[in-house]
């Protein structure tokens, strides 16, 4: 009996059932995929870290280094576990040459690396350590993904001939978003080119108990020792490997729980349609005794069986794709402990949305109980619409509208809890679209830099990880003060400073020293400090120490704590988001950069001046601004805008899939009244077009909506997930005509075109189709 | 007497291979101008397609049909909507209106469709046709809150609008109590007296007794014509133990 019930179900709504079964698959596939990528993921970054014995705190430093007081450090310090210094030969990747290219275009530090015995081990594909022979090259695992290296390619590092040999899981430095990469090479060849490059140490440690990491790095800090660089730690390790494809876990879950909301849609849709055309059925079934359990059982087979098949298909389509979707989690961590679970989660992602759904019906189905036998087969269905006539706009005192349009507002109106679905849906369509377009739109524009905590200039000069950093910077500085196609210039400094943050602890504070009126950078308050008892913070240091403008701050630039004046907050993507700007001179404090900003008389010319500079000083990283903005995000531009890609597609795809369906579903429950109309004269083009007037008032209020919600609050959300990383302020800018109206236009019109579909009359002639949507009408109007 | 519809040899079958079923079975029928016409049956006899295909709402699959002249056979589906809706007036079994519009707003419905800006003198005309119905008061009430003898009611100043030559009716006292059924055949007679031809499909003897001429039908054909003359309301009892004895002497 279930099986003839479904049967003919399904047969008098082929098209519904077949979309209600498409979105069950997806949401099953996605639910599927998103818990068993989680599973593998966060079982194999434990397991790289703890295969590759990864250091608890890893404090790089350039310059000269003092190895006493660290072992001495190390020794007496209770919570170390192990301690190094190892040395990391920075060199230039011009010098890297792999099967016949260089890195030279490449934003990485790249250098070499000799493996140790003790702790931080680079390990190869087969997660074992790496024991590297004399001429053997192995390179990092990005290199392998972006097709600039392969197995056994000839290489060259600073003229020394190897082979690639292998390829790196570096679970420090395998992220893309760690901006330097580790070659592996025997000792011998590393002592062989230790004067190609300079030396940087990465000064590691692993402690007794990892729980005590913030407690020791407050020790290190305070001890004075070598910090001439960024200070990395291991909860910052586990977030970089986990962040690309922990992203992508979060984003298939959450598109999974969307595709079960729009199946839910669906099928609340379906169910509550058919219940009002069965309730004197259902009235009948209670009269004659049936029980509420059983009548539920009955509507409940279909959408048990379409949850059934709905979750197996998507466990499937999950299990055919879990390989390519994980392969790059596989090739960078390897296998976890969660590798055997991963089939059980997804299993188990998928089966949560079959319950999920079937849950949702029978909850449903409640209002069987509720149901009065005797008024249902007295009065039929309930009508609560009639309410919804009051007040309208009425036919008979029109005065411009004609009848169709009429009727197609009036049906808009009435049914106005049904269209703010298709509202809502669309308009989330809208705003998922345009707020990606926006962002990258705004990161691509040449005034993004301001934001960066980059002063808006034609070519920059950064010098790091180099000795004597005053003097190079006072070399610069005359040479750009000489230079006659230079029109204006200014040389920071960045020493240092401690301050003390609202639990009286000492941060070091990395502080630019100069004049920063010239080449000013974007300030979300305030403006640059002036006067030598004035700073200014970064937007994180600023949340950090509580301190707002106009607040003071105990400073010690080295000769002394004094109190220095807030003059401003700005916002500063580089350098870890945390620096600080003062107009004063701090000779007492320790050098860590230098950063020169030029404007040129022909702006036009900066790429060349750059390459000019970068020849007469190899010991500065020139760069033309625009070089520079594009090379350091770059990668974030290119994943921006595929995301932008993808979401502008997804929600074309959806907003477009969710009007057929809703307009097909309006049709078939409005059917009886479109037969009436039918009968008493009105044409197929007049019912199609009172629905497509319909469609379009839900679709242009559904993409206003969406578009405004983008406007006011997509900015917000994208400052302050920007905000996160260090930027002060965000406002959408470079914003084309093409995404400001083209994108939800063209989301409005394919949703509009589908709608139209959706709600099609079948018209003309004496077509198979036609004469089946006659005989339907004339069997409703025999009712 | 002039034919406002002659139909002949009409054939109509459903259903396919072994299933197929002819439920109009070579039937031949007309109605005069201003004629009152009921077409009785049992369930299943063809009475309703008879009258889906004289009103050019279902083609039969045999046969030919001319409506003023017009064999309908010939027409597109916008001009058979353009006659349903100018020449020819509907009252179905349930009362059909729409849902959202009130009892005014669906008088006027189909008429206004070619008369847009018209609205205000179709509504006066739809409220003189209400008043002489008794529903007048009902004009900006919800559908759902009139009873079913007034829905049809309406149902029958609606496809009086256009002014039809000929109403036609399925079954329109089917599902109303005796009193209801009353007042809306009182409305049908005075349509007739009016001039309106009028076509009604019904099973009930008492209100076929009403028209001038019945049309029993049985398994898909004419078996017997029945001519009662013009209705007086004093005959009413008479012309229903007529239609009762032929209906018993035709074993439908």
């Amino acid at each position: 009996m279930y099986y003839r019930i479904i049967k003919d179900d399904v047969a008098k709504s082929k098209g519904v059932t077949l979309a209600t079964l498409l979105f069950i698959v997806a949401a099953a596939a996605m639910a599927a995929s998103g818990a068993s990528l989680a599973a593998q993921l966060f079982g194999a970054v434990d397991a790289l870290m703890a295969a590759a014995r990864t250091p608890h705190l890893m404090q790089m430093h350039a310059g000269p280094l003092d190895r006493g007081p660290l072992e001495r450090f190390a020794r007496e310090s209770p919570l170390v576990e192990g301690y190094f210094a190892g040395e990391f030969l920075n060199i230039n990747g011009a010098r890297f040459v792999i099967g016949g290219r260089s890195l030279a275009g490449s934003v990485q530090d790249n250098g070499l690396w000799a493996q140790r015995p003790d702790f931080d081990l680079l390990l190869g594909l087969d997660g074992e350590p790496i024991r590297p022979e004399p001429g053997e090259l192995y390179v990092p695992l990005a290199y392998l993904r972006s097709g600039a290296a392969a197995l056994g390619d000839e290489a060259t590092v600073a003229g020394r001939p190897f082979k690639v040999a292998g390829f790196v899981r570096d679970s420090q430095m395998n992220s893309p978003l760690a901006s330097s990469k580790r070659f592996l090479v025997s000792e011998g060849d590393f002592e062989a080119l230790r004067g190609e490059g300079a030396i940087e140490y990465l000064i590691s440690f692993r402690l007794k108990d990892p729980a005590a990491l913030a407690a020791f790095e407050a020790a290190y800090a305070e001890a004075g020792l070598p910090a001439n660089g960024p200070t990395l730690s291991a909860p910052l390790f586990r977030m970089i490997n986990a962040v690309s494809d922990g992203f992508t876990a979060a984003l298939l879950l959450l598109a999974g729980a969307v595709a079960v909301g729009v199946a839910v849609l669906c099928v609340r849709f379906t169910l509550l349609a058919k219940i009002e055309e069965d309730y004197r059925e259902i009235g009948v079934m209670k009269a004659v005794g049936l029980r509420v359990s059983d009548i539920k059982k009955i509507y409940l087979a279909k959408y048990a069986c379409m949850a059934a098949l709905g979750s197996a298909a998507g466990w499937g389509l999950a299990a055919a794709l879990r390989g390519p979707l994980l392969s790059g989690l596989r090739q960078a961590m390897g296998e976890g402990a969660g590798a055997g679970l991963g089939p059980a989660f997804a299993a188990l992602g998928a089966a949560a949305v079959g319950l999920a759904l079937i849950a949702y019906v029978n909850a449903a189905l409640g209002r069987f109980k509720r149901l009065s036998a005797a008024e249902a087969l007295r009065f039929g269905a309930p009508s609560g619409r009639a309410a919804r006539g009051r007040g309208l706009p009425r036919l008979s005192r029109s005065r411009l509208l004609g009848a169709n349009a009429l009727l197609g507002l009036k049906g808009f109106l009435a049914d106005l809890r049904l269209y703010a679905v298709m509202v809502a849906v669309v308009g989330a369509a809208a705003f998922i679209a345009v707020v990606p377009a926006r962002i990258h739109a705004t990161i691509s524009s040449p005034g993004f830099s301001a934001y960066m905590g980059v002063g808006d200039c034609d070519l920059r000069l950064d010098v790091q990880q180099a000795d004597d950093i005053p003097g190079k910077a006072a070399t610069l500085a005359a040479a750009l003060e000489a230079d006659p196609s230079v029109r204006s210039s200014v040389v920071l400094v960045a020493k240092a400073l401690w301050a003390v943050d609202p639990s009286g602890a000492r941060v070091r504070l990395k502080t630019e020293l100069g004049d920063h009126g010239a080449f000013p950078v974007l300030y979300a308050a305030g403006g640059p400090p002036v006067g030598p008892d004035q700073i200014a913070l970064s937007a994180m240091n600023a949340a950090e120490l509580a301190k707002a403008p106009g607040d003071t701050l105990l400073v010690d630039d080295g000769s002394g704590p004094r109190e220095l004046a807030v003059s401003g907050v700005y916002g500063d993507l580089t350098n870890g988001g945390k620096t600080a700007k003062a107009a004063f001179d701090a000779p007492a404090a320790e050098a860590m950069w230098a950063v020169a900003y030029a404007e040129l008389a022909d702006p036009a010319a900066a790429g060349a001046a750059a390459a000019r500079y970068a020849a007469a000083y190899p010991w500065a990283k020139a760069s033309d601004i625009a070089e520079f903005v594009r090379q350091t995000f770059s990668s974030t531009i290119d994943s921006v805008r595929t995301a932008a890609i993808a979401s502008a597609a997804l929600a074309l795809i959806v907003a477009a899939l969710i009007s057929y369906l809703f307009m097909k579903m309006i049709r078939a429950k409005d059917k009886r009244e479109d037969a009436v109309q039918w009968a008493i004269g009105f044409t197929s083009d007049d019912l199609a077009a009172q629905y497509a007037l319909r469609a379009a008032l839900a679709l242009g209020c559904g993409v206003i909506l969406g578009v405004a919600a983008a406007e006011l609050l997509g900015e917000a959300m994208a400052g302050a997930a920007i905000r996160s990383f260090g930027a002060a302020a965000f406002r959408f800018q470079g914003t084309s005509a093409l995404t400001a109206l083209g994108l939800p236009a063209c989301i409005a019109a394919a949703a509009f075109v589908a709608a139209l579909v959706g709600a099609r009359v079948p018209s003309g002639g004496r077509s198979e189709g036609r004469r089946a949507a006659v005989d339907s009408q004339l069997e409703l109007l025999k009712e | 007497m002039r034919h406002i519809i002659k139909a002949e040899g009409l054939v109509k079958t459903y259903g396919s291979d072994a299933g197929k079923r002819r439920v109009l079975d070579g039937v031949s029928f007309t109605l005069g101008a201003g004629e009152f016409v009921a077409v009785m049956g049992p369930s299943g006899s063809g009475k309703t397609t008879l009258l889906f295909a004289l009103s050019g709402m279902d083609r039969p699959d045999e046969g030919r049909v001319e409506f003023e002249g017009r064999e309908l056979g010939g027409l597109g589906e916008r001009d058979l909507a353009d006659l349903r809706r100018t020449r020819m007036g509907f009252v179905f079994q349930q009362p059909s209106m729409l849902k959202h519009l009130n009892v005014l707003d669906n008088v006027i419905l189909a008429a206004l469709r070619d008369r847009r800006g018209k609205a205000a003198e179709l509504s006066a005309k739809a409220l003189a046709l209400m008043e002489k119905a008794g529903i007048a008061e009902l004009a900006a009430r919800d559908v759902a809150k009139v009873s079913g003898g007034q829905l049809q009611r309406a149902g029958i100043c609606r496809a009086l609008m256009n002014d039809p030559v000929v109403i036609f009716g399925d079954e329109p006292t089917g599902a109303l109590n005796s009193a209801a059924a009353d007042g809306v055949l009182a409305m049908l007679e005075d349509v007739h007296r009016a001039g309106t031809a009028v076509a009604l499909v019904t099973h009930d003897a008492r209100v076929a007794a009403r028209a001038g001429r019945v049309v029993f039908m049985r398994d898909g054909a004419v078996a017997a014509e029945e001519g009662l003359g013009p209705f007086a309301r004093g005959e009413l009892e008479a012309r229903v133990a007529a239609v009762t004895a032929r209906m018993r002497e035709l074993g439908i």
